[in-house]
């Protein structure tokens, strides 16, 4: 009787180790194409990194130098206009959806963002081509940050409603009892506490937003010369990529994988001071 | 609580304002002067700001990919001819060029293809202008028996591109191809034909040679920017193209010339009309060029493939911008007819051949700048 006890206490040690194995295996898995991709990026465009490349405007092949300081400022306003969009929206509307789930036009709102957040990117481009750039007969940066606020409002939605649910129950009948309204509690009681997670999920929606290069192809258009004006075409880092890249030049290969790097620094950068924000704020709140 | 979310508001705002700012600071000073000499300075230093003064006109266009090198030069170096004006071009392809100017969402277009019956009555009043001609060569990526990749020129024959790619030509060891070859031994392997899986100007000139050269091609296949290929693989745009054949042993592929030059490609020798062997040098173009002259419609659109004349590369186009005949705006339509004017002059030459582009015959450029003339805004000469 013993003996089958040992037995079947190492069997199941046994599967343990195997099992706990196969999940080291699969998060190293997981995170290898992440190292990978940066490490690689950082090593074919960390070579050509300079203060030009930031500084400066884009040259055609056979002129030296040059650098992609519209895209930055491109991709910083028209991320700022789809921001301003999709921030409300995706709150305010992610609160209504939290607080009245069951409501039919709560219902509505999970499953109108649910299928939104399936729709291929480029469609939202062709989405806003339709309703802005063919009837005003021009590209600007407004028809690009409205596309990428499609698509960002869903990310935002969906990830601040799931935030707020999270809050305890009691923490909101608690206020109530207090003789808070219910509009007060939710933003002044329920928000704060998800406040990380709401960070979090706006980030999470710029940082998806800011590498997209198909909507921006017939929306902000492109522009080799610094623009900030919004209702003018204007150059975005993604699309840049996309036109070195499929360029014949090696000197254009080159500056393509530089902007990739000079991407994903801005993106991990944005998303780093948002988080130290979040927890400096929280701190300050006292909530932490 | 209210207080955290006007922070978060202003990380965004903020960001926003730092962008628009350093907009604000780098503008640039203003260029007094357009002298060449300038523009030298210019090129040699390397100046951030091929830049326009603030208030400038800004002129969209999009089209073509295979002058883009060419037109971002161009455009880059009359911001320093006429500081007044920035010509903004993005390449989204032919097709997409002559659909935005249709749309008029953009102020010029630009296309290799000759646009089709159907297309010009979409956009009435449109006007084609031939800027600069380029050559397309067949690509290929081959190991002789030897295992060494075999870097002869391959020599072939006048319709043997048209059999490749009817696939009645499967092994590179074809009597077609040894005949052509007497050099030296191709082996044994089957031919991989690739072929542009997008819309594109360079597979309309590309099918428009093999139209001329093979009844059979005309029949079966036929011309366009995107053809229904009856064997092989497909590649997205040349770099795509220029991939799968360098992955392939025993691929055939076709891209332009000054990619295959830029990326040292082995380009092959084609056999034209009048039997020779030619190769793709900037005099074989012109020639084709010449051969055919100023025998173009209104539209100043023409087909320069197969071309006759005993030194002749015969797989090349044009490629044009597209304009409205009747601008209307009158600012920007006189704008557009000066850069052209200036590109298609030496100044704008100099930098087609720095780029592997072929300039204008002089009777080809003469018959542009007759048209331009003509360009109207409103009604009213510009």
């Amino acid at each position: 009787m013993i003996t089958l006890n040992q037995a079947h206490f190492r069997r199941r040690k046994i599967v343990n180790a195997v099992m706990l194995a196969l999940c080291g295996v699969a998060t190293l898995l997981a995170i290898i194409p992440l190292v990978w991709i940066l490490v690689y990026v950082t090593q074919e465009g960390g070579r050509f990194l300079s203060v030009q490349f930031f500084t400066d405007l884009p040259t055609p092949v056979g002129v030296a130098g040059g650098g992609v300081l519209n895209a930055i400022v491109g991709s910083g306003i028209v991320i700022g206009i789809a921001c301003l969009i999709a921030i409300p929206i995706g709150i305010i509307a992610a609160m209504y959806a939290a607080e009245h789930p069951n409501t039919p036009l709560g219902i509505a709102v999970r499953f109108g963002t649910d299928v939104l957040s399936g729709v291929p990117s480029i469609v939202m481009g062709i989405f806003a081509y339709t309703v802005i750039v063919l009837p005003q007969k021009h590209f600007s940066a407004w028809s690009g940050g409205f596309a990428l606020a499609i698509i960002m409002t869903p990310i935002i939605l969906r990830t601040t409603e799931e935030m707020l649910k999270l809050v305890p129950r009691n923490l909101r009948e608690g206020s109530l009892a207090l003789g808070a309204s219910e509009w007060k509690t939710t933003l002044q009681v329920t928000l704060p506490a998800a406040i990380n997670g709401v960070v979090t999920g706006i980030m999470l929606g710029v940082a998806r937003v800011a590498g997209e290069a198909a909507p921006m192809i017939f929306t902000a258009f492109g522009n080799p010369f610094l623009s900030a004006e919004l209702d003018q075409p204007i150059a975005t880092l993604p699309h840049t990529i996309y036109v070195y890249a499929i360029s014949p030049y090696k000197d254009w290969h080159d500056k393509a994988w530089t902007t990739a790097f000079v991407l994903i620094a801005l993106v991990l950068g944005l998303n780093i001071a948002a988080r130290v924000f979040t927890a400096w704020r929280l701190k300050k709140m006292g909530w932490r | 609580m209210l207080k955290s979310k006007i922070g978060l508001t202003v990380i965004m705002l903020s960001l926003v304002a730092v962008s628009v700012t350093a907009c604000a600071s780098a503008t640039p000073a203003p260029q007094t002067t357009s002298a060449p000499v300038k523009v030298v300075e210019k090129v040699v230093t390397a100046t951030p700001a091929a830049a326009p003064k603030a208030g400038a006109v800004l002129i969209n266009g999009a089209g073509a990919t295979f002058p883009f090198p060419l037109y971002s030069r161009w455009f880059y170096e009359y911001a320093f001819v006429d500081t007044a004006v920035r010509f903004n071009y993005q390449s989204i392809g032919s097709g997409g060029g002559i659909a935005q100017i249709t749309a008029k969402t953009v102020d010029f277009g630009a296309s290799d293809a000759i646009l089709t019956a159907d297309q010009y009555s979409k956009a009435p009043g449109i006007q084609m202008l031939p800027t600069v001609a380029g050559a397309i060569v067949p690509i290929y990526n081959l190991k002789g028996d030897d295992g060494k990749v075999i870097t002869d020129t391959i020599k072939f024959s006048f319709t043997a591109l048209a059999d490749i790619y009817l696939g009645k030509i499967k092994k590179w060891n074809d009597p077609v191809l040894a005949q052509a070859n007497p050099n030296f031994k191709l082996p044994a392997k089957d031919i991989i034909v690739v072929a542009r899986s997008d819309g594109s100007g360079t597979t309309f000139a590309y099918t428009d040679y093999l139209s001329q050269v093979s009844a059979e091609w005309k029949d079966k296949v036929g011309q366009g920017t995107s053809v229904k290929w009856l064997t092989g693989l497909g590649g997205k745009g040349n770099e795509g193209v220029a991939g799968t054949v360098a992955q392939n042993d025993g691929a055939i592929g076709y891209v332009e010339f000054a990619y295959a030059k830029q990326n040292k490609l082995a380009y092959g020798s084609v056999q034209n009309k009048s039997g020779e062997y030619a190769l793709p040098t900037v005099e074989a173009v012109q020639t084709a060029m010449a051969d055919f002259g100023t025998n173009m419609s209104d539209k100043l659109a023409l087909s320069i493939a197969n071309a006759p004349g005993k030194n002749s590369w015969p797989i090349a186009s044009y490629t044009y911008l597209l304009v409205y005949m009747d601008q209307t705006d009158c600012v920007k339509g006189k704008k557009v007819v000066e850069f052209i004017k200036w590109g298609l002059s030496d100044d704008g030459a100099k930098f087609a051949k720095e780029l592997d582009y072929i300039p204008l015959p002089a009777a080809v450029r003469q018959a542009v700048l007759d048209k331009l003339n003509k360009v109207t805004c409103g009604g009213k000469p510009l």
